[in-house]
């Protein structure tokens, strides 16, 4: 193991353990965030509502979808997938935000990292709370699905953390990055199963449009086990988890080269 | 316990840019005229160039030299904020930079919040923080702006507030960028005799200073830096005496 490897994984460690650090910089984001706003974090669940209210009745009649059944897999799919594409665009700002922070203080850099997920993450907790309340409203909740969704939340998780890593990186080094992973999360809202059901897609034989595509793993990971009260499908896990792990190894390969020169791309 | 140290051995530093434009619009002009002259405005800056050193523990080294030396930079060498470009740094030991007092203020929060921020920035922990709290707030002598949020502060306020924190941590190696002569006439002179307190304390102190006073009652050692190399490493007075014949020699040319 080169020097740089050593420093790198103790630099890991080392901000791991500074938890405190990184807790208080994530709720300082999310308060920050609704700071000065009467409503607060309470519009976090009403543009959900929004979207949710909207999209279910149009694309729920459009798509001869029955509300009770449709309602509940839009909300899973929007919640989940509002944590993924903030784990990339937030991602991009992450060491840019914090400058003032790495130009004075000497913590190893993956703090900001650990900091940035600590805002994603709360957001997807309360949007998962609301899809609770809405299963529990509609009378199909499934406690134990619940505890069949921890592995495919921890595998969500896992991908966010390693997209906070690359990006992060990526980011700093290229400026234009965060305008053109805006344009590839549009397309990839779209030709991810998240508003309309993955059996339409094969019912018309073109299956391989989420069958290639990863994200559509670590959703279903989570959303399954919620809705339908059982595990995903071994092949769910394992397309996830190779994803996460595959991400985590270009993480480490670009923070292996930019790791050390970062303070100077800011 | 493994002793305390700071070595570098021909550290350089140099940040590349570029004065010109780097985006498409600059590089569509350019195909445009297509005259082939370089109006990219590359240029590279050495910070630092072959700087070589060693303090020990129980050192205490002033650093002196013109505006643009390096002084900062060779003190962010020596943090581990900036990584050298060239040869290799290693400090050993708890590093405690006190480079500036702008940043990591919360606006929104009060006084005391920033005191606890700042604090758990510089590597307190919630239990040292919170006993050393009282002593921290009386002598900022801030009173009951204490309890307000921070943007209802002066330049001056900021300053009191962000200098009792620092000064209250526990250094083992303690890096200062002139950062005397803060707040007002009051708070100066408590000021001054703090910082001395507390840099009694740094096991290992690197400073900089335009002050001669303060490196000649501190420092046995101190390094002068123009250009971004040593000039002269060595004992304080002999390094002032040269310091301030070159200056004069400067002047009188």
């Amino acid at each position: 193991m080169s020097a740089v490897d050593r420093q790198l994984l103790a630099d890991i460690g080392r901000s791991l353990a500074l938890s405190r650090v990184w807790l208080f910089l994530g709720r300082q984001d999310l308060r920050a965030r609704f700071r000065r706003t009467f409503i607060g974090p309470l519009w976090i669940l009403i543009n959900l509502g929004l979207f949710v209210a909207g999209g279910g009745l149009v694309y729920g009649a459009l798509l001869g979808q029955p509300l009770a059944e449709f309602l509940p897999h839009l909300t899973a799919g929007l919640v989940i997938w509002g944590f993924l594409s903030a784990t990339v665009t937030e991602a991009c700002h992450t060491f840019v935000v914090a400058e003032g922070y790495i130009k004075q203080f000497v913590f190893p850099k993956q703090v900001y990292l650990f900091r940035t997920l600590v805002s994603s993450t709360v957001v997807l907790l309360i949007g998962l709370s609301a899809l609770f309340v809405l299963l529990l409203v509609l009378g199909v909740l499934a406690p134990l699905g619940w505890l069949c969704a921890l592995p495919g939340l921890a595998l969500l998780l896992a991908a966010g953390l390693a997209h906070v890593s690359l990006f992060a990186y990526l980011g700093a080094r290229f400026r234009d990055l965060p305008h053109a992973l805006g344009g590839v999360l549009q397309v990839l809202f779209f030709v991810t199963p998240i508003i309309y059901p993955a059996e339409l897609l094969r019912a018309r034989g073109v299956d391989f449009v989420y069958r290639l595509n990863p994200l559509y793993y670590l959703i279903e990971g989570v959303r399954h086990p919620v809705l339908d009260g059982t595990f995903a499908g071994l092949d769910v896990y394992a397309a996830g988890a190779l994803y996460v792990v595959v991400v985590f190894l270009l993480a480490y390969l670009t923070a292996r080269r930019l790791d050390r020169t970062l303070v100077y791309l800011l | 316990m493994t002793t305390l140290s700071i070595r570098l051995d021909a550290v350089g530093v140099h940040f590349s840019g570029r004065t010109g434009p780097g985006d498409l619009k600059g590089w569509l002009a350019e195909r445009v005229r297509g005259d082939g002259r370089d109006r990219s405005g590359a240029y590279v800056i050495k910070a630092l160039d072959d700087v070589s050193l060693a303090i020990a523990e129980g050192e205490r080294v002033g650093l002196i030299g013109l505006n643009g030396a390096g002084k900062t930079t060779l003190l962010k060498v020596m943090s581990g904020i900036y990584p050298p470009t060239a040869g290799t740094a290693r400090t050993t030991g708890h590093v405690c930079p006190m480079f500036e007092f702008a940043t990591g203020f919360e606006m929104n929060q009060t006084g005391y919040d920033n005191i606890r921020i700042r604090g758990m920035l510089l590597g307190m922990t919630r239990d040292e923080i919170e006993r050393k709290l009282p002593e921290i707030a009386a002598f900022t002598e801030l009173g009951k702006f204490l309890d307000y949020p921070v943007k209802t502060y002066s330049a001056g306020m900021f300053i009191r507030l962000a200098f009792a924190v620092s000064t209250s941590v526990n250094p083992e190696i303690l890096l200062i960028d002139e950062v005397m002569g803060a707040g007002d006439i009051r708070f100066a002179d408590r000021a001054k005799r703090r910082m001395l307190e507390f840099m009694e304390q740094g096991k290992i102190l690197v400073f900089s200073s335009h002050s001669m006073e303060m490196l000649m009652s501190f420092c046995s050692r101190t390094i002068w830096l123009e250009a971004g190399r040593i000039a002269m490493d060595g004992p304080t007075d002999a390094v002032i005496a040269a310091y301030r014949a070159s200056e004069q020699r400067h002047a009188a040319a």
